[in-house]
């Protein structure tokens, strides 16, 4: 039964409060609650359910996905992390120098650090691990991408290393800020790749003590740490993390895991639902982080590999035919806005372009006209040489929320006016990615999260239509455009920020004109936790929460 | 034929229960339902309106409407088409198989009862509902697979009523008597073991599609069966449930009908074997 509906009239004084409340947990960065209030609490054990898919791997070297990215934010760290306003600050490594040609950086590392196995942090282990990364055994996906201009690693001296490089790489600092390419024991390292995705070792504040399989990996405090990154105020450095273990649960039923909340069987949860977000607003008990992701934005890719959205006027007639404003809207009750960029809001150089994605049937027919698709079958939908106008639209049910499901089936239902049949194939993530390798499908959903907008050339680069060492690949809406290439190799080659902008906007201009993806909204991350746990926040890396400096309030 | 015919005779002879006569009126309405949907709701159940979403029961929408303002009430009534058809033809196929394996075990030499009896029996010691699964897990979801593996999964039950059933028959004296008048053995089998047999088999089918509605509810709901959006009751089950805690009624209505009709069809199947009891 329910427990609360928003329009049910309440006492004005908890509408007022929780008003207050919520003003007071929304700061204008949007990934940080307010400040944690009243003295930390040492101890305890926290209680995280997740929504996304069990990872295969605990190494966020190996493949390389968001799911890795929120467990592995607990017990790796980086190089490099960005503060608040997106620059660059030191972790690991405490400075960086650039080499005049652009193809060398030196990195100091941090002399005070150990691996939770006793290995000492050095040059050594960085070079290992920029190894491990690039092996195409470890199959590595967006690690491997992100890392692909390092051709040479050297170990200067024991805690002084440097990257060479085959070409300038102005993205080369937001890549070594991720998650996926996260600093590991060496010696662990050497382990079979079981061992190692079953206990990564790393420098954080906690430490991989139990995986049991379809249920929790427990995760035990690591009673050495040392090392936050740079934004954490130095005094707060010795006692962290002030939790004793963290739980972290795989629940994929978000309504369990929203009854789970509400219990307090757990105190945080992910991917919650925009309803639920919506009826936790007046909860007292209830509050939430929204932490929307670097990288790209959500979108609907249109595969320009192969017929019949090889053809621009039909990729632009289902563009033009499919009302997503609206559906967003009743979907996701305000909690997400519809994007118009490749890129994610929250990357400054993102480029918007309302005016493409304006629905216009009338205009959408004359194109499908135009384009031979003129003659329609009994059920309504277009044929040409006697073949039915057909999109597969294979959907990953582990990486598209429900409401996102049911976007898709609007847009299913809005392009059969058109002519368009719309076959949706709901799937779980491994024949997801099976649809995928195989080429079988015109329409695709894939999420993909990069710090800065060197995401593009990842996505949109010709070369990314090979398979990375994992199997996938990145292009997913197969551009193959030599004059896009051009732009975003030059733009990831050049550090001067004027020209660096104006690439990245002729890219993005040729993506969206070229009408090779539909925008939806930012990557949604919310994350709904209850009022005891303080100090929660979201990494302005890849806006995954660490609870580095969180603690339970009794 | 004629001890089926005289069973439905004093079946309608007898003054129904009350519980009787509210199943029979819900497989009245259902079979309607499935048949013209239509003349109980004219429209179109994809409808999408986006503006209307999420809307609680109300006069313009009997049963409310869901995330993307398609309205339960007409997404329920033609869902029962998609289920009953589904229920049926699994109910037929299992029988039918069940039908064949008992005849089989039932008349057939010493080796070849032997020989099905235990098939049928290993076939038992898995819960059906496994052995659905393992179906689809072979040949792939979809509606096709699930009436099918539905369909296998209950014929192994079937198949040992129908055998005890069809020797009975065979070794009663009217039989006996038809043998010692020189009828061949397929004359036996249609004009005495059939007929009697299918008194039997009539109540199967009854209690079996309540059985059969749920369990291919289940597949859909498991996301292994009808796939969205098409108003499948256990499909529309597994879409509600994300909004269980804010919109009840997206689950409540096609779980409503998926519970209405399996119990309906059991009362009826219950009523018509207690009375074919009674009679014989």
């Amino acid at each position: 039964m329910p427990s609360r509906r928003f329009s049910r009239p309440r006492a004005a004084v908890v509408v007022t409060a929780a008003v207050a409340l919520l003003l007071a947990a929304c700061s204008p960065g949007g990934g940080t609650p307010g400040e944690p209030s009243g003295e930390p609490v040492e101890g305890g054990t926290l209680t995280y359910a997740s929504g996304d898919a069990e990872p295969s791997c605990l190494d966020p070297h190996v493949g390389g996905n968001y799911p890795q990215a929120l467990i592995a934010t607990q017990y790796l760290e980086s190089l490099v992390s960005l503060d608040e306003s997106g620059e660059v600050i030191p972790w690991l490594a405490t400075e960086w120098q650039e080499g005049d040609d652009g193809l060398s950086w030196e990195f100091t590392l941090r002399e005070d650090v150990q691996f939770t196995d006793g290995t000492p942090f050095d040059a050594e282990a960085v070079a290992a691990n920029i190894a491990h990364v690039q092996d195409p055994a470890t199959a590595s996906s967006t690690g491997y991408l992100a890392l692909a201009k390092i051709e040479n690693v050297v170990a200067v001296e024991d805690h002084l290393v440097r990257l060479e490089l085959s070409m300038p790489d102005s993205a080369l600092l937001e890549s070594l800020s991720q998650i996926w390419v996260a600093m590991e024991s060496p010696k662990a390292l050497e382990r079979s790749q079981e061992e190692n995705c079953a206990a990564p070792v790393g420098t954080g504040p906690f430490v991989v003590d139990e995986w049991e399989r379809q249920d929790s990996v427990t995760l035990v405090r690591n009673d050495d740490y040392t090392s936050p990154p740079a934004d954490v105020p130095a005094d707060a450095g010795t006692g962290l993390p002030y939790l004793d273990t963290i739980v972290w649960r795989f629940i994929p039923d978000s309504a369990s895991r929203y009854a789970a909340l509400q219990s307090g069987e757990a105190q945080v949860i992910d991917n919650a639902q925009p309803d639920t977000i919506r009826s936790a607003e007046s909860d007292e008990a209830i509050q939430e982080l929204d932490a929307p992701r670097p990288g790209a934005a959500n979108r609907i890719e249109l595969n320009s590999g192969k017929a019949p959205f090889d053809d621009e006027r039909v990729r632009e007639a289902f563009v033009r035919s499919v009302n997503v404003d609206e559906g967003i809207e009743s979907l996701f009750f305000g909690t997400a806005e519809r994007s118009y960029s490749p890129l994610s809001s929250v990357e400054p150089l993102g480029l918007s372009l309302p005016e493409l994605f304006t629905v216009d049937t009338d205009a959408a027919a004359a194109l499908l006209d135009e384009a031979g698709w003129t003659e329609r079958d009994a059920d309504g939908y277009r044929v040409k040489d006697g073949k039915r106008l057909t999109l597969d639209f294979p959907v990953s049910t582990n990486q598209s929320i429900p409401a996102e499901q049911s976007l898709f089936e609007q847009i299913q239902a809005d392009a059969k006016e058109a002519g368009f049949e719309v076959r949706l194939h709901p799937l779980d993530l491994s024949s997801w990615y099976g649809a995928l390798a195989e080429n079988d499908y015109d329409l695709v959903s894939a999420p993909y999260t990069k710090v800065g907008p060197d995401v593009l050339r990842v996505l949109y680069h010709s070369d990314s239509i090979e398979p990375a060492p994992s199997g996938y690949f990145a292009n997913l809406a197969q551009v193959d455009d030599p004059a896009l290439d051009d732009l975003l190799t030059r733009a990831s080659a050049t550090s001067d920020p004027d020209a660096r902008q104006s690439l990245y906007e002729q890219a993005q201009r040729i993506i969206l004109e070229g009408y090779h993806v539909l925008p939806l909204y930012d990557q949604q991350n919310h994350f709904l936790h209850s009022s005891t746990v303080q100090g929660l926040r979201a990494m302005p890396t890849v806006s995954t929460p660490t609870f580095a400096e969180a603690w339970l309030a009794s | 034929m004629s001890r089926l015919r005289g069973a439905v005779v004093r079946a309608t002879a007898f003054r129904p229960t009350a519980a009787e006569a509210i199943a029979g009126v819900v497989l009245a309405l259902l079979l309607v339902a499935a048949l013209w949907p239509n003349l109980l709701a004219p429209g179109d159940p994809l409808a999408v309106s986006r503006a209307e979403a999420f809307r609680p029961p109300s006069p313009a929408h009997l049963f409310g409407t869901d995330e993307s303002g398609r309205d339960i009430y007409t997404r329920v009534v033609h869902g029962a088409a998609e289920s009953l058809r589904i229920g049926v033809l699994a109910t037929a196929i299992g029988i039918g198989l069940a039908t064949v394996l008992g005849f089989v075990a039932g008349l057939g030499p010493r080796w070849l009862d032997f020989g099905t009896t235990r098939l049928v029996e290993v076939l038992f010691a898995f819960p059906g509902l496994l052995l659905a699964l393992l179906f689809i897990v072979v040949t792939g979801p979809g509606v096709l697979s699930s009436t099918i593996a539905v369909g296998l999964a209950t014929a192994p039950g079937y198949a040992r009523i129908i055998r005890s059933q069809v020797r009975r028959t065979a070794a009663a004296e009217f039989v006996e008597a038809a043998r010692v008048l020189g009828r061949g053995r397929f004359w036996i089998i249609t004009r005495h073991v059939l007929p009697n047999v299918t008194a039997a088999l009539f109540v199967l089918a009854t209690l079996g599609l309540g059985q059969a509605v749920i369990w291919v509810s289940s597949l859909s709901y498991l996301g292994l069966g009808a796939v969205p959006p098409a108003a499948e009751w256990g499909a529309m089950l597994a879409a509600g449930r994300t909004y269980i805690a804010n919109f009840w009624w997206m689950t409540f209505f096609p779980g409503l009908a998926i519970v209405a009709s399996a119990a309906a069809a059991t009362v009826v199947g219950r009523g018509i074997q207690k009375r074919n009891r009674s009679a014989a």
